[in-house]
């Protein structure tokens, strides 16, 4: 206990520098405002920002990396509420009861909420690093393809929970977003799937250009078409921060979803994307009345955002203790860190502990900087969405098209997203919902590449899943959280039968 | 009056190139082809940031990711040869390529007007902390007694770490049970995790795992020993002279671009690797610089074509296509 | 169940039964597709066992689905205008053609002006002055503020 005591206090030593603690401030005012415009997510706004880091020495450079990194997660679930366009996987679990809010004039309270539970994750998420990164890391190394495959099954069956209207349109959906997933290039032979030929289908489709698609275009014509709806978001403002009740209310969810986010963060290998889906599942599965979700309850949002934030953080611990990097962003770091000589790997915190530690308290700091930037902002989001929706819509065209062709720098890209737009537009009409489509497919990826790596390494035998104990009891959850999600349908209909 | 036309099109024409900027009067772009953070992304914002300072304008990193490199390869194959647009190749998008991909739109030896050799990344044979084998003679002997039990993870087909160890198998005559990760990190990971047996791949992803004692490394395919990791043996002291391999990292401009800007660009970027502060820099990465001899753009030109020659026979041996 | 003899025949949920041949007929389009693939057996997963799986799945539900919308109520087909998609999806088909050739500074207002062609609302040199603004701000914001490599007007600056 002396010894984290010790090492906290070389860390905020680091951190509370005038340059640092400088550039922390920058980092995440900078990363909120890109991550805030529809369709730049983290990863275009990091990859951005880097060479502006390129000027100051390596712990700080890390400091305002990290700050661009929180601020762009939080400007994307800005636009998730906003908007109802994710900026990247973490956030569509937000747009669902986060923009309904939003649609009610409860804008303000879900984005303050937001916010509050980020930065309480962020503390405890930190607290957690500092105390317990290094043995954690050993946890996760347990985690095999097995357990993996297991792991995204159970995200599978959160996904149907997900679900707001039918489940079998739900399931449909989130079959359709495993079929999606798998277009691209086969990952044992090299051949081409699904691809029609074409070459910019060769590496798959991007996150962003589904989400931007399905979501972002066909938002905008969604909104086109029924302008009644659409003004009624801009017609009541409401307060602008959560009350103390709505506060109240949030509490637990905040835990549980800091929780959830916390555990599932560690795991290399994007097992955060994971946590906001967790935390969304189990608070409709224990509240009081479950019919609330996806219709504005704002335990949809704590929760979730909790858990994304939560993730967020304890992602870096794969990074800064075994030096691998769980997901793209994180491997950006790797590059970040690399370029200003500092190589990640296990030593760096014995080797470097005042960048280790410095980096860590500079996480708490950037919640803090975080909540201090965005509570006022809030007034100003707002605000904006008071701005005529015939000049805001081809705003947001604009910058979603910029965003989607800063990804890869691939014109293609934006044809591929009006297309999305297209089908998007075609799933609203046949009454389908989007979401457990991204689900779907965000999971898809992973889904199949852990499970061929476990056949092979099992030599095709699919009892390997149920033999190693993780994963089976994985499998075991998953089973049971399906079966709860669709008994009640089931036996709705059987009713619907019987009265007939 | 359409003569009259054309023939002032033309005299402005001269004009400006009478009065043409002196190279470079804007900003460079340097293709990377893969995502920003890996190795050549690395290597080339160090070189680039450097280049910037000799050549007075900024060389600006753009990457296009996709196709294991060849699409960013491609778009700079077909873009303007005046000196603005140019790329960072590789081993794989100028070695392997032409045997990964039949239907590859461009060739190596023929469509670039190469500058010159960046920093390479020497390639190490890596296991499992508790593979049953204490150096690099053993492992072959394993390797050959267990074939296809044992299982080598690499980072997708056309990756480095797929072709490099291809390249080991053929060598050996050893057929192991291939196991394809979305990506070094996965890779990476499931190795430290004990999940597979072995790779082989670039340096600097494995340094700190090897100095910590995560995996056990083998030996580095270079002639000499790498200052990163200084007990590590090479490939010819351990046993295995003839598996010299390293991901090499080279600047190329498209076909046709004048002589005198391609003679500019190889300037800067032998001044950028005789910097003592670049030098460093890269070094940590564990990268080799190559020696005043491999800096030429002939000496590239030759490397490139050695390098299809050897890759191709090896690759199309193995049947690997990457479409 | 005497509901059901009358009820046969007809659709009680147009909006489910349209939903539904969009589900089969995008999973006959994947099985087309992956057709050529291996499927490999179950102990060595070729790669296109699981898109085969996953389409036939999807025309599953989709069949499913159909048949369900002559079982039970539901909701009725909207109207399709088509003055919207038209102009917001060709607005952003401008942009992905014109972005690279022509740079941001046609590309830009392209996108700003036929999207604003999508709504009824718009009032036109209110948009054509938002056009070039929006444009600007841009520019100053991606290219020169974040050094994105993104082409301004290589027809006249060259970059």
């Amino acid at each position: 206990m002396g010894d984290l005591a010790a090492n906290l206090s070389l860390g905020f030593a680091t951190a509370l520098t005038l340059q640092n603690l400088g550039l922390c401030f920058l980092g995440c005012l900078v990363g909120t405002l890109i991550g805030v415009l529809p369709g730049v997510g983290p990863i275009a706004t990091i990859a951005m920002l880097l060479p502006l880091t390129f000027k100051v020495d390596p712990t700080g450079a890390l400091i305002m990396l990290a700050g661009i990194y929180y601020g762009a997660q939080y400007g994307g679930s800005t636009t998730a509420i906003l908007v109802n366009i994710p900026g990247e996987a973490t956030s569509v679990v937000t747009v669902l009861d986060g923009h309904e809010m939003a649609k009610q004039g409860r804008a303000g309270v879900a984005l303050g909420i937001a916010a509050i539970g980020s930065f309480i994750a962020g503390t405890a998420a930190t607290l957690v690093i500092a105390a317990l990164g290094a043995p954690l890391t050993r946890l996760a190394l347990l985690f095999g393809p097995a357990e993996y495959f297991s792991l995204m099954v159970l995200g599978l069956a959160f996904a149907v929970v997900l679900a707001r209207g039918s489940v079998l349109k739900a399931v449909a959906m989130i079959v359709l977003g495993l079929l999606l997933s798998t277009v691209g290039t086969d990952l044992e032979t090299g051949e081409e799937r699904l691809t029609f030929g074409l070459a910019d289908l060769s590496d798959g489709i991007d996150f962003a250009v589904l989400a931007m698609g399905v979501f972002g275009f066909a938002e905008v014509l969604r909104n086109l078409e029924s302008p009644e709806t659409r003004d009624v978001v801009r017609g009541k403002l409401g307060r602008l921060l959560p009350s103390l009740d709505d506060f109240k209310r949030c509490l637990w969810p905040i835990a549980r979803g800091t929780g959830l986010g916390a555990a599932l963060g560690i795991l290399p290998g994007n097992g955060a994307v994971l946590g906001p889906f967790a935390a969304y599942t189990l608070e409709k599965r224990i509240a009081r009345e479950p019919q609330r979700f996806g219709r504005g309850a704002i335990e949809g949002v704590a929760g979730p955002e909790s858990a994304n934030n939560a993730g967020a953080q304890t992602a870096f611990i794969p990074l800064l203790t075994l030096g691998i990097p769980p997901n793209a962003v994180m491997a950006l770091m790797v590059g970040a860190m690399t370029i200003h000589g500092v190589i990640p790997g296990p030593q760096v915190m014995t080797k470097n502990p005042g960048l280790f530690w410095g980096m860590i308290a500079s996480m708490w700091i950037g919640n803090l900087v975080l909540l201090i930037i965005n509570l006022p902002l809030i007034g100003l989001w707002v605000r904006l969405l008071k701005v005529p929706y015939r000049l805001m819509f081809p705003a947001i065209l604009l910058f979603c098209c910029i965003g989607i062709y800063s990804i890869n720098n691939n014109p293609a890209d934006v044809l591929l997203t009006a297309f999305f737009g297209f089908s998007g537009y075609l799933l609203y009409k046949f009454g389908f919902e989007p979401a457990p489509l991204l689900l779907g497919f965000v999971l898809g990826r992973l889904l199949e590449e852990k499970l061929r790596q476990a056949l092979v390494l099992s030599r095709g035998s699919f009892a390997a899943f149920v033999e190693r104990p993780l994963s089976a009891a994985l499998l075991a959850v998953a089973l049971v959280t399906l079966v709860v999600a669709v008994l009640p349908a089931v036996r709705k209909s059987r009713e619907e039968a019987f009265q007939e | 009056m359409k003569s009259v036309v054309i023939a002032i099109a033309a005299a402005l024409g001269l004009a400006s190139a009478a009065v043409a900027q002196p190279y470079p009067s804007r900003p460079i772009t340097v293709i990377v082809p893969f995502a920003a953070g890996g190795p050549t992304d690395v290597v080339a914002r160090i070189v680039g940031e450097h280049m910037s300072k000799t050549l007075g304008q900024q060389v600006i990193v753009e990457n296009v990711a996709g196709a294991g490199g060849t699409t960013g390869i491609t778009r700079g194959a077909g873009s303007a040869p005046d000196g603005y647009t140019i790329m960072m190749g590789h081993m794989g998008t100028h070695g392997a390529a032409p045997a990964l991909y039949p239907k590859l739109k461009y060739d190596p030896t023929k469509d670039f007007a190469p500058i010159g050799l960046a920093a390479g990344t020497p390639i190490l044979i890596v296991a499992k902390k508790d593979f049953p084998a204490k150096d690099l003679k053993e492992f072959i002997a394993y390797l050959k007694a267990n074939g296809s039990k044992v299982n080598e993870a690499h980072a997708g087909v056309g990756s480095v770490s797929f072709t490099t160890c291809t390249m080991l198998n053929a060598m050996l005559g050893v057929k192991p049970t291939l196991v394809a990760y979305r990506g070094t990190g996965p890779s990476l990971n499931d190795l430290v995790g004990g999940q597979v047996d072995f790779m082989c791949d670039q340096i600097v992803n494995l340094t700190e795992q090897i100095k910590a004692g995560a995996i056990k490394a083998y030996a580095i395919a270079t002639p000499e020993r790498s200052p990163a990791l200084p007990d590590l043996p090479t490939t010819k002291e351990a046993g295995l002279p003839d598996y010299q391999v390293s991901a090499w990292n080279a600047l190329f401009a498209p076909k046709g671009t004048p002589k005198e800007v391609v003679a500019k660009l190889n300037d800067a970027l032998v001044k950028a690797l005789d910097d003592e502060a670049t030098r460093k820099r890269l070094h940590d990465l564990g990268g080799v610089i190559p020696d005043k001899a491999g800096r030429t753009p002939q000496y590239l030109q030759t490397f490139v074509e050695s390098e299809v020659a050897r890759w191709t026979p090896i690759l199309k041996a193995a049947g690997a296509t990457a479409n | 169940m005497q509901g059901e003899e009358a009820g046969a025949s007809r659709v009680r949920a147009p909006q489910d039964v349209a939903a539904g041949l969009f589900l089969v007929a995008i999973a006959a389009l994947g099985l087309w597709q992956g057709a050529e693939l291996s499927a490999g057996s179950l102990g060595q997963v070729g790669p296109g066992m699981l898109p085969r799986a996953l389409a036939a799945l999807t025309g599953l539900c989709g069949a499913v689905l159909v048949m369900q919308a002559f079982a039970s109520p539901g909701a009725r087909l909207a109207r399709w205008p088509l003055r919207g998609p038209l102009f917001i999806l060709g607005a952003a088909v401008a942009f992905g053609l014109t972005v690279r050739p022509l740079g941001l500074a046609v590309a830009g207002p392209l996108v700003v002006l036929i999207g604003a062609m999508a709504s009824r609302e718009t009032r036109w040199i209110e948009a054509v002055v938002f056009a070039a603004v929006m444009t600007a701000l841009c520019v100053g914001l991606f290219k020169f503020a974040l050094g994105l490599p993104i082409p301004v007007a290589p027809w006249a600056i060259g970059y």
